[in-house]
Formats: structure tokens, sequence, C-alpha cells
């Protein structure tokens, strides 16, 4: 009896999944026959006054950090509350990691790669509103470091290099700086998060120096990824 | 209707599936972490117009990808990279109190 | 106009500094929380002022391409209830939270923060986004303690809601794709051409994403989990305003996106009355059983959320004005009693209904507040709890829906019934001797003033009846919130 049940269940699943597949499916047809690809004004907009509007040729980074810089804001809180929950929740334990001691060509190899690593992530941090890259990315490259070290030389090395409360503040302060730059805009008379209309000089577009505030939003945003992915895999890798 | 959106949906059924059919807590996280992609796919696809190139006007360009879905992607990939954390934290949590990912044993809580 | 970010920006700000005072200035943590919270009242009075005529924010100055803020009365009426919450909340909470007090503040005002985004943005994929942020945290702030219920229920509770989201997330991209644009207003009017069909897709989409996140029968078992062993100011939160925001978005996006006539069309109005009957019997009968308080008034909050949801669902403005009513009242009454849990937990741990077995005559005051706030949810005159929920059966009964007005009468007996035994166990004598640590002025004084509420909403409805009774022309007419946000 016991048997049957169990496998009522799982066609009772399948069916489920299976029929939300149908409706999707169905769904995504219909509005694909729709020919909806010409309603695309906003992006165009985006794409034919972007540079002029915000002085970063990178538009996918004027549309996070200028157009959007609101839901940038609120996607670093997300990451900051992650970060404060992992590590309260999976505080520190005074355990060694378990694993394999590398050998000498790992832990040579290390050391030679952490100052290119530290290049790339400003690299990448500094030209986020000219080339591929911005404050997400060069943040993910920057906790690089840290996690390279807690890799190879265990926990307790990278967390005597990299204290967890020096972390912990500069994720703070790379939200405040964010926020704080957003106020910049009212104080000279418009909007919050405002760049351009606040009449900050873009500079010519292509220039390092150019784009207004984009720079420094990508530099907050960098310290606060880097810090805030450092605490998030020590606090994961910490726990037996 | 592109066979890539037919990936789409399969991923996000597949990723449904596992979290609801799945004993294992490490597998329903897996199943969100299936999901996300899914939705991640979407948003790439609907940006991409045939012919077009990144939205970099660095040099002449003729068509460009539409570049609010990648800004979108790159918000759900860290609210849903936050979410997983957060999920496998618990999970080591719970994993420490009952020695079990087991869903099934850990239900002190009913009714 | 710039209180409206403010209202945004000011908790994220505090919940960064509260961060930094943890490892170096553990000093000003007190002052810090509490003039923050102080400033925070002054600003949401500010802009709950301002919020008739309806006035839009736009973030960095973008106008229609970029986000907009938007201060229209049915967020008034949000930020109302932040108003009478949050202050009282964090006072009470100095003094009660002992494990981790760096972490739930930062959490709260975290969670404050993305409430106040949700109830202010006009833009779908800001809207996620914010959503994300207070389920996030709160979901932290049910795992507070790091007990195994908690644990358990902090899971489920993620588990849940972050399925909603997904679906929330779902139906937003679809919608950016058919009409190419994030704006609520642009979408609203793009969503003319789009066929029937699709639009009935996509809101199933939206409304399946949001009772998960809402909890209605069946999809409401891991609510009271979270409730179970959370710290209790959280819970008055939680009921107050993580629910209700919830219910907030889902509104927002049914009324104005797809417009009042497509509602009544695809039949969804008949549909969500009928489900909130359910879930207000199922709830009731649930509650019946339950011998933990907390978990009690859990199940007393699904099925007061169904009330709300039958106001809101008739769809006509009596409808709407009773159920505004009633999320205004459900956070005051059921905070009340959450708060009076509080204390009674505080002093003797008290955690289940014999528990509490003749602390009246421990606790005069506070019983009688608990007495008050527990009639008024049950809806008795003369307290506040009786009129919206007598305005949500008259506008039911206006609208056809005599079965959904029999069945609240009937589900007010049921509340009785476990209410009056709560209430009888609480003033029975108790031979035991009983040692209680004496809460202070800090913890008594959030509850009474909150108890106090309850009648003077009561006795003088118009007071926030000001503010509610604009709310349906924004609503019914969804051509009025779109003219404000285009700015014509």
């Amino acid at each position: 009896m016991n048997r049957i049940n169990v496998i009522s269940k799982k066609l009772y699943k399948i069916g489920l999944v299976v029929s939300l597949a149908i409706f999707l499916l169905f769904i995504f047809y219909d509005i694909h026959n729709l020919e909806s690809n010409s309603k695309r004004y906003l992006s165009d907009h985006y794409i034919s006054e972007g540079v002029q509007e915000t002085g970063a040729i990178n538009i996918v980074t004027s549309v996070l950090y200028d157009y959007r810089a609101f839901d940038t804001l609120g996607e670093a809180t997300v990451l900051l509350t992650a970060a404060a929950i992992l590590s309260f929740l999976v505080p520190i334990t005074k355990d060694k990691m378990r694993g394999t001691p590398f050998t000498i060509i790992v832990s040579q190899t290390t050391q030679v790669f952490i100052p290119f690593l530290a290049i790339l992530g400003m690299y990448l941090i500094f030209f986020g509103h000219l080339a591929p890259g911005g404050g997400f990315v060069g943040g993910v490259v920057i906790a690089l470091i840290p996690i390279l070290l807690t890799i190879t030389y265990r926990v307790e090395f990278s967390e005597y290099k990299f204290k967890p409360d020096k972390k912990k503040v500069s994720e703070d302060i790379g939200a405040i700086g964010f926020v704080l730059i957003g106020l910049l805009g009212i104080l000279t008379g418009s909007n919050f998060l405002a760049n351009g209309q606040a009449n900050v000089s873009l500079g010519d577009a292509g220039e390092l120096i150019s784009a207004g505030l984009i720079p420094y939003l990508n530099i907050m945003i960098g310290i606060k990824v880097g810090a805030g992915l450092a605490i998030i895999f020590n606090s994961l890798i910490k726990e037996k | 209707m592109q066979i890539s959106y037919i990936a789409v949906i399969i991923l996000f059924c597949l990723g449904i599936y596992t979290i609801i059919s799945n004993k294992n807590i490490i597998k329903m996280v897996m199943g969100f972490t299936i999901l996300e992609s899914s939705l991640i796919l979407l948003l790439i696809l609907i940006s991409y117009t045939p012919g077009g190139t990144a939205p970099i006007l660095d040099r002449q360009y003729e068509i460009v990808v539409d570049p609010i879905p990648q800004a979108l992607a790159l918000t759900t990939i860290v609210i849903g990279g936050s979410v997983t954390a957060v999920m496998l934290a618990v999970t080591i949590k719970l994993y420490k109190r009952y020695r079990t990912l087991n869903v099934d044993k850990l239900r002190k809580l009913r009714g | 106009m710039e209180a409206a970010v403010w209202v945004i920006i000011l908790p994220l700000l505090t919940a960064f500094f509260i961060g930094i005072s943890k490892v170096y200035v553990k000093k000003i943590f007190v002052p810090l929380v509490i003039s923050s919270a102080i400033i925070y009242l002054y600003l949401l009075i500010l802009v709950i002022n301002n919020s008739y005529p309806p006035n839009v924010y736009s973030v960095g100055a973008w106008r229609l391409i970029g986000i907009n803020l938007m201060v229209d009365p049915f967020s008034g009426l949000f930020l109302l209830i932040i108003a009478l919450l949050f202050l009282p909340v964090i006072i009470f909470s100095v003094k009660y939270i002992k494990s981790y007090k760096h972490e739930y503040f930062i959490f709260t005002y975290i969670m404050t923060a993305g409430i106040a985004g949700m109830v202010l943005t006009a833009d779908l994929f800001n809207l996620y986004v914010f959503l994300e942020v207070s389920s996030l945290s709160s979901c932290a702030l049910v795992a507070l303690k790091k007990t195994n219920k908690g644990l358990e229920g902090a899971y489920k509770y993620l588990v849940m809601s972050t399925l909603g989201s997904f679906f929330i997330l779902l139906a937003t991209i679809l919608t950016y794709y058919l009409t190419g644009t994030l704006n609520i207003a642009e979408i609203s009017l793009e969503f003319n051409e789009i066929p029937f069909k699709i639009k009935s897709a996509l809101m199933a989409f939206f409304v399946f994403g949001y009772v998960l996140k809402i909890g209605l029968i069946p999809l409401h078992f891991w609510l009271p989990d979270t409730y179970e062993d959370s710290p209790i100011p959280y819970n008055v939160l939680s009921s107050g305003l993580v629910m209700k925001s919830a219910v907030y978005a889902l509104i927002k996006v049914l009324y104005i996106i797809f417009g009042i006539d497509f509602l009544d069309k695809s039949g969804l109005l008949q549909i969500g009355v009928f489900w909130g009957v359910i879930t207000f019997i199922v709830a009731h009968l649930l509650a019946f059983q339950q011998s933990n308080l907390s978990r009690l008034l859990a199940y007393s909050s699904i099925a007061q959320i169904a009330y709300i949801m039958i106001g809101l669902f008739v769809g006509t403005e009596g409808g709407l004005i009773g159920g505004n009513f009633h999320i205004l009242n459900h956070a005051i009454m059921k905070g009340t009693l959450f708060l009076v849990t509080a204390i009674f937990y505080y002093s003797l741990s008290a955690v289940n209904i014999e528990d509490i077995k003749g602390l009246a005559y421990k606790f005069p005051i506070l019983s009688f507040t608990f007495v008050v706030a527990s009639l008024a949810i049950v809806g008795l005159p003369p307290f506040n709890g009786f009129i919206s929920k007598w305005l949500i059966v008259e506008a039911a009964l206006e609208s056809g829906f005599v079965y959904a007005a029999f069945f609240i009468l009937v589900g007010t007996f049921l509340s009785l019934t476990y209410y009056l035994k709560v209430i009888i166990t609480l003033y029975t004598k108790n031979d035991k001797e009983i040692v209680v640590e004496e809460p202070g002025l800090s913890l008594s004084l959030p509850t009474i003033f909150l108890g106090s509420l309850c009648i003077v909403f009561g006795v003088v409805p118009s007071l926030p009846l000001r503010l509610i009774n604009k709310i349906p022309t924004f609503l019914l007419d969804n051509g009025e919130y779109i003219r404000v946000l285009l700015g014509g």
C-alpha cells in the first residue's frame, strides 16, 4: 500500500509540473506571436541618448548606476543583509578546516596570482563605465583574494590578514558611501542619485574621468561587494 | 518560436520539480539555483536582437541589444546569490542540530 | 517632496551606522536607534500629510525613463501604519531584546526600509527588489534566536517566499517583454492592447506569487511556524507590515496595472472573495486547536488577512474603504496582543495558554489592554474592529456576496470562542505562587499606547477615515493614478 501511495504522490507532482510546462509553452507561444519587439522605445532612448545623458559608453553601467541606480541600492542592501545574516548565523568557530595540505607549487602560485587579481579587480572597477565590468564584477574579483588565501592557507591566516571586523566596517562604509554620493544630488538642488541632471560635469565620454558620479558609485559598490562576498565565503566555510 | 525559449521552460519546470519532490535540503537549494538561472536565461533571451552587439558604444554600431534586461539580470544574479547563501547557512545550522538533511525528519513544527 | 525618498534612505543609513557602531563605538547605539526612530516618525508624518493630492518623486530626476516614487493615499495608509507601529516597537525592543541586539536592529531597520520602498515605488522591478529586501531581512529576524523551531521556521519561510518571488519575477520579466517598460502607469496603458488570454496568464503568476507570501489557505502552512519562536516584537511588525505589504503589492498590481474592469471580467473578484471565506473559516478552526499563544495569534492573523482580502476584492468603494480600514485596525490590534504576549514572555517566559493562568491579578492594566484588543479583533462594538468589519459586511451585502456576509458573522462567533478561552484563562485564579520580573515603563507604555488606539479609532473612526476615504478614487479608476504618474 505504502509503495502505491509513494508512486501516486510522485505522479501527482510530475503531473503538476508537466501541466505548468504546457501552460508556460502556450503562454510563451502566444507572447512570441505578438511581435512585441517593436515596443522598445525605452531601450532605444537609452541607446541613442544614454552616452550624452550619462557620459558612460557602457550602457549597462549607465542603466545600473544612473537610470536605475535605486535598484542597485536595493540589491546592495540585499547583499549586505545576506552577509549580516551569515556572520551571525554561522559565526566564528575555532576549528581547523579539513582539507589536504597543498604542495609548495600551489602556495607559491597563489602568491604570484594575488597582485594580478588586485590589478584586474581595480581595472574592472575603475573602467566600469568604459568597458565590460563594473563594481559588482570587480568586487567579485577583489573578493577572490581572501577566498584564495582561505583555500590555500586556511581560514585563520585569511582572517588574520583581513580582520572580520574590518571587512564588516568596509562593507558598511561602501553602502553608506553609495547613499552619500546619492545625497550629493539633493545638495545641489536636484533629486536623490541625480548625476548629469544635477549639473555634475560629465566630461568627455570615453575618458577615464568622465560620466560624473558613476565611477565613484562603482568604487563604493566594489568595496561593498568585495567585503560582503569575502564575509559570506568565510562564514560558510568555517563551519565544520 | 525559438527553441531557446523551450530551454527556459524546461529549466523552470525542472527547478520547480526539484523543489517540490526532493527531500534533501541541499537538492532543494539546487532547485532554486536552477529556477534562478532559467529566469536569467529568459532575461538574456528577451534582450537579444539578431545581429546586435554588446551595448558598449565606443565604435560604430548599427544594432545594439537591449541593455535593460542585462542590468536586470545582474540584479537578479546578486539577489539570487544572496538568497542561496542564506539558505545554505540555514541548512548548515539545521544539519548541525538534527544531523540529517531529510526534510521529513526535521519537522518538529506541525499544525 | 524630498521627504519621500528620505523615508527609504533614513532606515537604511541607520542600519549601516549600527553596523559600524557595533565594531567601534558601542555607546552611541541606543541614542542612535531612538533618535533615528523619532526623526523617522517626523518624516513619515510629513509624507502622509502630503499624500493628497498624490505627488511623484523621481529618483535621479529622470522622470519617466527612470524610477519614480509615488505617494498616494493608499501608500499613505501604509506609511501611517509604519508611523504608528515603528516607534513603539523600537522603544519596546531596546529593553526586550537581550541577545543579538545589534543584528535585531539592523534587520528591523532594513526591513522597514524595504517595506517603505515597496509601498512608495511605482516601478515593477523596483517593487521586486524591495520585496526581496524586506523578506530576506524578515527571514533573518525569524532565525534570530537560533532555536530549532526558529531555524526551521526561517527555512520554510525562505523556501516559500523565494518560490513566490520567482513567480513574481517571471511575471515581471514577461511584462517587460510585452510592454517594453517597467513604469506601472505605462504598463497599464500598454496593457489595453494585450490579448485577454496573456493578461490572465500574467495575472495568475502575480496572484500565485503574492498569495504564497500572504499565506492564504492552502498555502499558509509556513506562516504560523515563523511566528512560534521568533522575537515577539518582530511579530508585531510581521503581522502588521510584512504580510500587509504583500497584500498592498498585490492590490496595487491588480487594480492599477490590470484595472477593475479586467478583474471583473476575468472573475478574479469572485474567486478572491470565495478564497477569503474559505481561508478565514479554516484558519479560525485551526486557531481553536492551538495551545501556543503565538501560534493562536498567527492563525488569527491569517483569518484577519482573509477578511481584508474579502473587503478589497468585493470591488466597490465601500469594500475598499472597509478593507483598508481593517488593514490599519488589524495592525494595531494584533500589535497590542503581541506586545502583551511579549511582556508575559519577558516576565515569566509564558508561551502556552495555561502559563498565563491568573496573570490578570498580577498585571491588571496590561490584562485589560489584552481584553480590549481581543474584543476588538473579534469585532465587538465599540472598538475599531467592529467598524471595519461592519463596513466589509455592508459592502459584501451591497454587491451581492450574501454568503460572504453570512460567513463573516459565523467567523466572528468562532473567533469569539477561542479569544474567550484565552481571556477566561487569564482571569482564572491561580493558587500557585508566581514570581514575575516587573516589566518597566518602557515595555508597558508602548503596549498601552497601541491598546488605547483600539478605543480611540473605535470611538472616533473619522480620524483615519479622512485618509482612507480618498483611497478608492485612485484604485477603482486607474486612469487618475496613471495621469498623476505620467505627470499630465
